[in-house]
Order: structure tokens, then C-alpha cells, then sequence
């Protein structure tokens, strides 16, 4: 630091260091900082489902269809859980667990493409065995933003009103997100 | 020269260049030097209440009690984004508007103070034009210099003229208020022709500055509605008084502390709250230097010097000629309240021979706008360069003399050819 910086800086810290803080915490309390003013630009939009998700409301598809945006409707079995159920029960049972979960995965998937359809949004749709976490997670890296209910992988409940899930896909991510 | 003013004048020396320096804080290095010269009696203890001007201080305390009630209630920071809003995301406007609403605010509450409020308002205006903050922060430095010229109580400088002198309110508004309205006008064209290439942005990025400067809520900085209101009505009042403070036979400081009293009376706020945002360090300072130059005034040193300076100075012109221009030539340097406070009883001094009544202008003129001239002349300018570095922006040395020089002297030239034509044609 050169002598003039010192100089000013200690000068300062003389003449209004404290005022100046207080006055800078009050401004920030109102004024949006660079990366707030920055609006992002959303292209495409990643949207988990699960058996969990239930009532997706009509302000996120309006929300939603305002970006115009190219958007993927993944619903990820949990793979854990069809080999936990092999193991402790049976081949078939998971067999079973299997095709019932990818009957309401199906039909959850085409419910909410219908409705997003419906606002003239281009919609894409996956179902898989994986993590719920983890290949969320992933999968956001290449999508603008992430749609994701509180109640995804999990129930909620009055102590946790959201999902540990949604909560972990949240803490890792860095696009925005919207929480339903 | 007797031991006894040898003395005085090195504690005079000793303690400005340690106020210079800023090695330690200007008040310790006042306290100190004032301590020394009632220690060895220089300044009997009986002439304390004489040279202590308790006028300067109390004026002081009482507009900061004022101004860091008002601050609480969020109307400076409800100012600024009006004006904000005003000047429409076009960045002429900005320079404009920000300039005028300085210095008005500036004539009649401290530099310090209206910078601070004022500057991270302008920084995050110029960071939505995308345009080079440099102009809107120097512009507004040299306004709060120039506006604080305009009234008894918009700079210490003046306070300390006015107590010495006896001069009134309407009196500094009437010499220096048309100084410094052309002073302003002066200043704007200076920085705009120097940085009119800047000044410009897209037609699609003011949109999109609007937008976002409509997002802006101005009521949103008010944090307490009724204290905004009382804070108002305040300085209304304490500025209705200061027009008729000399027809109604009170002293400045005296409209001052009413009005901190009516403030804190009517705001029901916790008064040890608010004393304790005084800034007795400035007051302390004060008290320091008044009791260092009173030991100068003591042991004969200032007679001299002003007979000195009488034996070569034989008309008001000259005079004001000297004072002005070494006034300003000596804010751009050194602290103009150290400077003021030797300049002081000086004049008073020359008084013998000379009319002093322009001399008071010509030291205020100087005292205000020498401030201008370097980037470390005056508090504001260091607040608003500390602020900006803070926030990532450079102001260099430099950059800041390149202009504060020019305005300085054109400043203090209009001035003194006012002062000139008034007093001496």
C-alpha cells in the first residue's frame, strides 16, 4: 500500500470509519447489490418429480412460462430402494415396485408436460433409476435454473418444512432455484 | 522573541505537524499540545474561558446532535434516492442533481456528514450507467466544499469566523451565498468539459437503468416515519432561527442547542444514545487548537506578526488579495480548522490598521475552497476517497489535483473578484 492509500485510510478511519459502516449496513438494508441487478437469463429449466410431489400450484406454471424456456421433466426412481426391496423381499417384489413406480412416474410426468404444454412451453421427459440427489445435482449443471417442489424425496413435515433432498440439491447448486 | 514565545511557537509547530502527519489522531496531538501550554502557564488557567470559544463548540455540539438525530430517522438516504430518481438514469442529470443537492445540504449540515450519506448513493447510481464513477464523486467533493462557504454554519471554518467576528447568519449568506451559487456553476462546467466523453449512456441502458431505479423504493429507507417528520419540522425551524438569530439578539450556538434540545425533547429518543454520536474528538480538537493559538495571542507573537504584516500590507485589497489566496493555497495543504483557528486572531490583530470586515470573507473564501484544491485539502474529499476505495474505485493524487487545482483557482479567483468589486472598487 502506498503512502497516499495509507494516509487517506488512516485519515478516514479517523474522520468517519464507524459513521460509515453504519451508514453503508443501512443502504444495503434497500439497495440491491451488483449481483442482485444482474437479471439471469433462462433457457432451459430442470424440473424433478417423485411420488412425493403431489400439487404443483398454478402460480409456478405461469411463473414458469414467463421464460420461455426449454424444459426437462425428469422423474428419477430411486434405485436404493428397488435393491433394497429385491434383497429383503423378493425379484419380484421389486420387479413389481418397479413397474408401479414407472406407471405413476409416467403418468406424473404427462399430467405436468400436459399442463406446461398448455402455455406453449417445449417440454422433455425422462424417467430413471438413480440418486435423487446426486443426478439432480448433475443433471443442473448444464440448465439455467432448477424447479423443485419442498416435498421432492421426502415427506415433509411441520418441524421440516422442507425436504433434507431438497435441502442438499439447494446447498450445492449454484443456478437459481425455484422452491414450490 | 522572548523564551516564552519561543516555547509557544514550537508547541504551535510541534502540534501542527503532528496533526499533518495523521501518524497519531489530530485531536490527541491538539490535546496534548494544549495540555503543555497550560502546564507551563503559558495560558493561565484564568484565561482558559477566553481563548476556549465556547461559541465554535457549542454551535458544533448542537448541530451534531441535530444531524445524528435526523440521520436515525433515514431521511439523507431518502433524499438520495429521490434525487437519484430525478436525474433519470442520464448522466449529466446525475452530475447535476447531485452537485445542487450537496451543496444545499452542505450549507447547512457538515461536509463529513452529507458526503457519507451521499456517496454510496452516487457509487451504486454510476455502477448502473456503467459509466466511470470519477466525475459524479469529484463533483460532489467540490460541491460540499463550496456549499459549506455559503452559510455560518456549513463549515467549521465559518463557525469560527462568525464566533471571532460577531458576524451573523444572513451575513455569510449575503457575501458568500452568490460566491458560492457562481462557484457552482463554475465547478459543474469545469468537470463536465473535462469529462463530457464519459458522461453518456445507451438509450436501451437508461431504460434499464429506469427500471431499476423505479424498483427503488424511497420510502423504503425511512426507518422511523414520526422521527422523519419531527427531524423535518427540526431543521426547519433551527434555519428559520438562524435567519433572525442577529435581529433577535441570540448567538448561533445558542439556535443550535435548541434546536437539539427540541429534537431530543420531541423524538423521545435515549439522549445517551445520541450523546454518545457526538463527535467529541472534533470538539476536543477544537478545544486544543483554541488553547494553542491562545498561547501564540498570549506571549505577544500574533501582535507581531500582524504588525508585520501591517507594515506591508497598506490596503483592504491587498489584504484581501493576501489572505485569500494564502488561505487557500495553505487548506489545499494543511487542515483548514488548524489554519482558521491561527488565522483568527491574526485578522483580529490587523484590525488595528485595516478594515476587517472583508478580511473575514477573504479567509472564509480561502478556508472553504483551498479545501478543494488537493485530494487530502479537506475532510470531505478524504471521506469520499476513502468510501470509493472501499467500493474498488481508485481517485489517485493525481487524479484528483488535475481537477481540484483548476476549480480551486477559478473558485477562489470569482471569489476574491467579488469580494474585490463589493469591498474595494
Amino acid at each position: 500500500m502506498g503512502l497516499y492509500s495509507s494516509f487517506i485510510g488512516r485519515k478516514f478511519k479517523h474522520i468517519a470509519g464507524k459513521k460509515y459502516e453504519d451508514i453503508i449496513k443501512h443502504y444495503r438494508e434497500f439497495l440491491l447489490t451488483e449481483e442482485e441487478r444482474k437479471i439471469p437469463e433462462i433457457h432451459s429449466i430442470l424440473m424433478p418429480l417423485d411420488r412425493y410431489v403431489k400439487n404443483i400450484p398454478t402460480e409456478l406454471y405461469e411463473t414458469i412460462s414467463a421464460y420461455e424456456a426449454r424444459i426437462l421433466l425428469v422423474y428419477i426412481l430411486d434405485s436404493q430402494v428397488f435393491e433394497l426391496v429385491r434383497q429383503t423381499l423378493s425379484p419380484e417384489a421389486s420387479e413389481e415396485f418397479r413397474r408401479r413406480e414407472e406407471i405413476m412416474g409416467e403418468e406424473l410426468l404427462n399430467n405436468v408436460a400436459k399442463k406446461l404444454e398448455s402455455y406453449g412451453l417445449k417440454i422433455q421427459r425422462r424417467i430413471f433409476f438413480g440418486n435423487k440427489s446426486d443426478d439432480v445435482i448433475r443433471m443442473a449443471e448444464n440448465y439455467d435454473m432448477l424447479a423443485i417442489s419442498r416435498n421432492y424425496g421426502a415427506e415433509i413435515t411441520k418441524t421440516s418444512p422442507l425436504s433434507p433432498l431438497v435441502l442438499k440439491i439447494i446447498q450445492h447448486l449454484e443456478i437459481p432455484v425455484m422452491v414450490y | 522573541m522572548t523564551p516564552l514565545e519561543v516555547f509557544a511557537l514550537a508547541v504551535f509547530i510541534f502540534t501542527y505537524a503532528l496533526i499533518i502527519s495523521e501518524r497519531i489522531h489530530r485531536t490527541v496531538a491538539a490535546m496534548a499540545g494544549g495540555s503543555l501550554v497550560l502546564l507551563t502557564n503559558v495560558v493561565p488557567w484564568g484565561k482558559v474561558p477566553v481563548y476556549l470559544d465556547l461559541d465554535t463548540i457549542l454551535l458544533l455540539a448542537g448541530m451534531m446532535i441535530i444531524v445524528n438525530t435526523t440521520r436515525l430517522s433515514g431521511l439523507f438516504e431518502y433524499i438520495a434516492i429521490k434525487t437519484a430518481k430525478f436525474a433519470k438514469g442520464e448522466p449529466i442529470r446525475v452530475l447535476l442533481l447531485f452537485s445542487v443537492v450537496t451543496a444545499l445540504i452542505s450549507a447547512f449540515l457538515d461536509n463529513v456528514t452529507t458526503v457519507l450519506l451521499l456517496t454510496p448513493m452516487l457509487i451504486y447510481i454510476s455502477r448502473l450507467m456503467e459509466v466511470n464513477p470519477l466525475p459524479f464523486l469529484l463533483s460532489e467533493t467540490f460541491a460540499s466544499n463550496i456549499g459549506g462557504m455559503a452559510t455560518l454554519i456549513g463549515d467549521p471554518p465559518n463557525i469560527m469566523i462568525g464566533s471571532a467576528a460577531g458576524l451573523s447568519f444572513n451575513e455569510f449568506l449575503f457575501n458568500m451565498g452568490p460566491i458560492a451559487f457562481l462557484d457552482l456553476i463554475l465547478m459543474i462546467f469545469v468537470v463536465y468539459l473535462a469529462y463530457r466523453k464519459v458522461l453518456k449512456v445507451s438509450k436501451e441502458k437508461k431504460e434499464r437503468i429506469l427500471r431499476t431505479l423505479d424498483n427503488l423504493d424511497e420510502r423504503a429507507a425511512i426507518r422511523d416515519l414520526a422521527l422523519f417528520k419531527k427531524s423535518i419540522i427540526t431543521i426547519v425551524v433551527v434555519v428559520l432561527f438562524f435567519f433572525v438569530h442577529d435581529r433577535l439578539r441570540i448567538e448561533p450556538a445558542v439556535v443550535a442547542l435548541f434546536g437539539a434540545s427540541l429534537i431530543l425533547f420531541w423524538s423521545r429518543e435515549n439522549p445517551e444514545g445520541i450523546l454518545e454520536k457526538i463527535e467529541w474528538a472534533t470538539l476536543f480538537f477544537f478545544g486544543g487548537l483554541f488553547l494553542i493559538v491562545g498561547s501564540l495571542v498570549e506571549t505577544g507573537f500574533i501582535r507581531q506578526m500582524a504588525q508585520w504584516i501591517t507594515s506591508h500590507v497598506h490596503a483592504e485589497g491587498d489584504a484581501i488579495l493576501v489572505i485569500a489566496w494564502l488561505s487557500a493555497l495553505a487548506s489545499a495543504v494543511i487542515d483548514n480548522i488548524p489554519f482558521t483557528a491561527t488565522m483568527i486572531p491574526l485578522i483580529k490583530a490587523m484590525g488595528m490598521s485595516l478594515n476587517t470586515y472583508p478580511l473575514w470573507w477573504a479567509l472564509s473564501l480561502g478556508a472553504c475552497l483551498g479545501g478543494n484544491g488537493t485530494a487530502i485539502g479537506a475532510s470531505a474529499n478524504v471521506v469520499v476517497i476513502g468510501i470509493a476505495e472501499r467500493e474498488g474505485i481508485k481517485i489517485t493524487f493525481i487524479d484528483f489535483l488535475k481537477i481540484g487545482i483548476i476549480v480551486m483557482i477559478l473558485t477562489v479567483g470569482a471569489g476574491v473578484g467579488i469580494l474585490w468589486a463589493r469591498y474595494v472598487w
